[in-house]
């Protein structure tokens, strides 16, 4: 409770410091909804950007000068988001963005970032407009669902699956999910059946799941937020539904679920992009300790962790480019962007060209891993 | 001299981008001037008929939607293999479809939810923008659902046969809202002053005396929703045109609420009060962007509509016509004062 | 058919839920006249107390039910003495937007205080669900029903046979005459917001430990408790009891049969008809006009 009220003091405090030190320090835009229904992850996000300009800036920083993130709120909310790129760009000069969570919020930037020539690092965001609708200023590290998709491919034929049910957030990543996932199976020679979509307020899924209970699918595949994955898990054990259960999106986390969902999470497996429940079989063990370490000491939820390394890594890739840049100026960083190799929490950042030539968008295609909850507890099944 | 007033605000409003240098602030005025004329035409029902209508932002989600799909284009299934294919349009053709089918929709739904008063009128109106955003949401093929419609083309100015003006920068699409916002108020003005306004004043102040005397009330009533919905779609469509993506986040209730705030709090009834609590809600949220934690802005900004709906709750424009009311020598200073506000 | 079955087991379950969602709501809406914003805040209110009470606490879970009715009463209390008093006599529009004010301070208060985090309440209720033939739900779930009923029965003896009870609806009936024989108008109000308001707070604290607790939770559920009030009726108990099953069956069958991205829709365009058909809702008497 005063964790809460200490947090908001410092960035009330970064804002107003922000000010003060900036000629010495290169300067970041963090533009995340901090408020609204998206609070959760987008402070989750922040603190792991935190972590990381804490972590650059305690080694020096970049090019001899300390990193300053400028934190706003986007409030959830699309209009504000292109309002907070506005200012980031104009009033605070930052030479790079990081943002901004939520796909429309992300889409709502972007005419901006093209009217200013400002680069943005997208960190969350799934919606495969972002990245092939021609902007050469968005660099992305979090996969899109066909890639999710892709990566799953191959397990799929070691797993026992006849056909699949899916029921997803109605929004751009569910709805995104249900079809690239729902192309690949149908590729593999598994049918779809059901597509049940669910409000993204939404509390109370057992309309949808006594439907999907009756259907012949052997498997029913999930893609929503943690929260409502935690309610959707709870009401299909309370319906008694015996279908083997797949999440997909990889910023669900299975602490969460356990802790939340209790024996309604057994035995249900789920695709992620950061395994922190074994460190060392992570694509960066060495960085991973650091993060979930830093994490814990700061008092920070652990759930959290599965969706904030997105910040941390995002932060570390925008350093990286700025230090091949040689200078943190717009058009230095976009450039430099296509050069970084970093060694993020879930395998190497690299950017692969992506939309229309000549103004292809950059795209970095992470690690997913297969999870499972045995027992109340989280397994990473051999395969 | 008031009514040059109206001529100064305008005046100086269109100096703006000569000497404001901070894009940032130009993009906080475009936006509040769109949500200003938002404003304008909810207050033509709320102010003039009495009737809070809390679904106010499915006429400017209407307007934004049709007004991008007519610029992008659409290919829809209607029934088994049956297409209805839409190809581009300039965007001018988009704005104007906008206000008719905003208007239409306004008359529709005037035809309705006229039938009940007081809250079930609230409700009935909240209900009806709740199915327009799920529909948005649903129906992917026209709308893309939350997919979001993105890349949408900005203003287009000029004739065929002369040529087009893109607006993509801020002072373009500036004084287009600007320009927007005039002619809406001129056409408010002309509706209230007119003898249709009066019957609907008359039928605010008591419906059963205006029946008695023969007004149609419901016609009165759905006019007034046909021409504030229309205005509410055009102002949908210049901030689809400007913000160039939409998706149903447009029919957040938060966007019908600032509406409503902007309304009450400048005065409700009078021709300046959206556009006076437009600039103070406008200004708000960038003034405590700059020292408050996000939840703290929020807090703050709930706390001032309460405290200024209780210090003043006819409004700022009637408190500040009442101050100089019995004092006529000093309507001059009401000029500085309101225009002074209006920024 | 056995999915229709657990259709209309699930509607039982939620149909209790939304009732009670309901009557709080169209208490406060009938006899003031208020559009009650902050509801769904309320709700939230009551289910973070539960999280307060069992989980930080570490109170008894059944505790914590009567303490958040309490803290409703005395936080109903409070708003209606603080906000809504000073403004009786204001117009419907005006009141309603210091609500609304009053309902952006309380979700960011809330948010402020425990973070947007979800937070979930562990109860004694076993979690293998109690199956009936084809038929499946959580012993939670059956227990927030009952409950639910238990106090929808309660407020319907208080409004019908005690003495408050008949002066809060002689006030819905006539403010003016209830004054006049000698009612206390003033104090009536305060009470029936309070009322109202504890009733959102159990609600929220039957439900916060079936789903998730967190600081927008209350947007929707003031959504669903519009839609009922609008089918019962204004002021109407029995009318908001029945609105909610009939929401809830709506809700299910739309969901089951229709297609589930129209499922919250469903309310709405139960209202639209029911305007088309009989305005003053399903279970009214004669609205008055302004």
């Amino acid at each position: 409770m005063m964790k809460f009220k200490l947090l908001a003091g410092a960035a009330a405090f970064a804002v107003l410091a922000g000010t003060a030190v900036a000629q010495e320090s290169i300067k970041i835009g963090v533009n995340e909804p901090l408020t609204g229904p998206f609070a959760a992850s987008g402070t989750y996000v922040t603190n792991g950007a935190r972590i990381a300009a804490d972590e650059i800036n305690a080694k020096g920083g970049v090019l001899g000068k300390k990193l300053e993130l400028v934190i706003e709120d986007n409030k959830s909310n699309p209009t504000e988001a292109a309002a907070v790129t506005e200012k980031l760009v104009t009033r605070d000069k930052v030479p790079v963005i990081m943002g901004a969570w939520g796909s429309s919020l992300t889409l709502a930037s972007m005419p901006k970032l093209m009217e200013y020539q400002v680069p943005m690092l997208v960190e969350t965001s799934s919606s495969g407009k972002i990245t092939t609708s021609g902007n050469p200023y968005i660099f992305r590290i979090s996969p899109p669902s066909s890639v999710e998709a892709a990566a799953f491919k191959p397990m799929v034929p070691k797993m026992t699956i006849k056909k699949v049910d899916f029921l997803v957030i109605n929004n751009d990543w569910g709805r995104g999910a249900a079809e690239d996932f729902g192309k690949m199976l149908k590729g593999e020679n598994i049918q779809v059946g059901l597509v049940e979509t669910m409000d993204q307020s939404a509390q109370d899924m057992s309309a949808q799941l006594a439907k999907i209970k009756a259907s012949d699918a052997d498997t029913l595949m999930v893609t929503t937020a943690v929260e409502q994955l935690t309610l959707v898990l709870k009401q299909a054990a309370a319906l008694g539904m015996k279908k083997q259960i797949i999440t997909t999106g990889g910023s669900q986390n299975p602490d969460q679920l356990i802790a939340q969902a209790g024996s309604a999470a057994n035995g249900t497996i789920h695709l992620a992009t950061f395994a922190p429940w074994q460190p060392d079989s992570t694509p960066n063990p060495q960085a991973a300790k650091y993060f979930i370490g830093e994490w814990k000491k700061r008092g920070f939820d652990f759930p959290g962790v599965t969706e904030s390394f997105r910040g941390y890594d995002g932060i570390r890739t925008i350093a990286a480019a700025i230090e091949k840049a040689g200078k943190p100026e717009p058009e230095a960083i976009r450039a430099a962007f296509w050069n970084v190799d970093v060694k993020g929490l879930n395998g190497d950042i690299k950017f692969q060209k992506q939309g229309p030539s000549g103004k292809e968008s950059g795209q970095s295609v992470p690690n997913v891993y297969l999870i499972k909850i045995d027992d109340g507890k989280v397994v990473v099944p051999t395969m | 001299m008031r009514r040059f007033v109206p001529v100064i605000v305008v005046a100086l409003l269109a100096t703006v981008p000569l000497w404001l240098g901070d894009p940032y602030i130009l993009n906080a005025f475009i936006t509040t001037g769109i949500f200003t004329i938002a404003a304008m035409s909810l207050n033509l029902l709320l102010g003039y008929t009495g009737q809070l209508s809390l679904g106010h932002v499915a006429f400017f989600g209407i307007g934004a939607y049709v007004s991008a799909l007519t610029a992008l284009g659409f290919d829809v299934e209607l029934f088994d293999g049956f297409h209805v294919v839409h190809e581009p349009w300039p965007v001018i053709y988009g704005f104007i479809l906008a206000i008719v089918i905003a208007g239409l929709c306004g008359y529709l739904v005037g035809k309705l939810s006229f039938r009940v008063r007081g809250a079930y009128f609230v409700i009935v109106t909240i209900s009806f923008a709740e199915v327009v955003r799920l529909v948005a949401l649903n129906w992917v093929e026209l709308t893309q659902g939350p997919l979001a419609l993105t890349n949408i083309p900005p203003v287009t100015l000029g004739l065929p046969g002369i040529g087009y003006a893109n607006l993509y920068g801020k002072t373009g699409n500036y004084y287009l809202v600007l320009g927007v916002g005039v002619i809406a108020y001129v056409v408010i003005k002309h509706l209230v002053q007119s003898r249709i306004g009066r019957a609907m004043i008359a039928l605010k102040e008591n419906e059963s005396l205006a029946l008695s005397v023969g007004i149609n009330v419901t016609r009165y009533l759905v006019l007034a929703a046909i021409v504030s919905a229309a205005i509410a779609g055009a102002a949908g469509s210049l901030y689809a045109h400007y913000l160039r993506i939409i998706d149903p986040d447009i029919f957040l209730f938060l966007y019908t609420v600032t509406m409503v705030i902007m309304v009450i709090t400048g005065g409700k009834g009078t021709l300046a009060g959206p556009v006076v609590g437009g600039a103070l809600f406008g200004a708000i949220p960038v003034i405590v962007r700059s020292f408050a934690a996000p939840e703290v802005q929020w807090i703050l900004y709930g706390a001032f509509m309460i405290a200024i709906i209780f210090v003043l709750p006819q409004g700022i424009v009637p408190a500040i016509e009442r101050w100089f009311a019995p004092r006529p020598s000093k309507k001059q200073l009401v000029a500085s004062q309101s225009s002074v506000s209006a920024e | 058919m056995s999915e229709f079955l657990q259709h209309i087991a699930n509607t039982l379950i939620l149909g209790g839920t939304y009732a009670l969602l309901g009557i709080g709501l169209t208490l406060i809406f009938g006899i003031m006249r208020v559009v009650n914003f902050t509801h769904g805040e309320l709700y939230t209110f009551g289910a973070y107390f539960v999280f307060l009470i069992s989980s930080v606490l570490g109170l008894n879970f059944l505790l914590a039910l009567p303490v958040a009715i309490i803290a409703g009463l005395v936080l109903g209390a409070l708003i209606e003495l603080l906000l809504l008093r000073p403004m009786r006599g204001a117009d419907i529009d005006t009141t309603m937007l210091v609500m609304i004010g009053a309902m952006i301070v309380m979700q960011n208060s809330e948010q402020l205080v425990w973070g947007g985090v979800a937070k979930s309440v562990s109860t004694p209720f076993p979690e293998t669900p109690l199956v009936i033939g084809p038929v499946s739900v959580s012993y939670l779930r059956v227990f927030v029903l009952v409950m639910a009923l238990l106090l929808i029965a309660a407020t319907y003896v208080l409004i019908n046979r005690t003495k408050l009870g008949k002066a809060m609806r002689a006030t819905f009936q006539d403010r003016d005459t209830a004054a006049l024989m000698g009612v206390n108008v003033r104090a009536i109000y305060t009470a029936t917001f309070a009322i109202g308001s504890s009733l959102a707070a159990a609600a929220g604290a039957l439900l916060g430990p079936a789903y998730v607790i967190s600081p927008h939770m209350g947007d929707i559920a003031s959504l669903k408790a519009f839609a009922i009030v609008i089918l019962g009726g204004l002021g109407n108990i029995t009318g908001a009891a029945i609105g909610g099953f009939i929401l809830a069956l709506a809700e299910e069958l739309g969901a089951g049969y229709v297609s589930s991205g129209y499922r919250d829709a469903m309310g709405f365009l139960i209202i639209i008809a029911v305007l088309l058909i009989k305005p003053t809702g399903l279970f009214a008497r004669a609205e008055r006009i302004g």
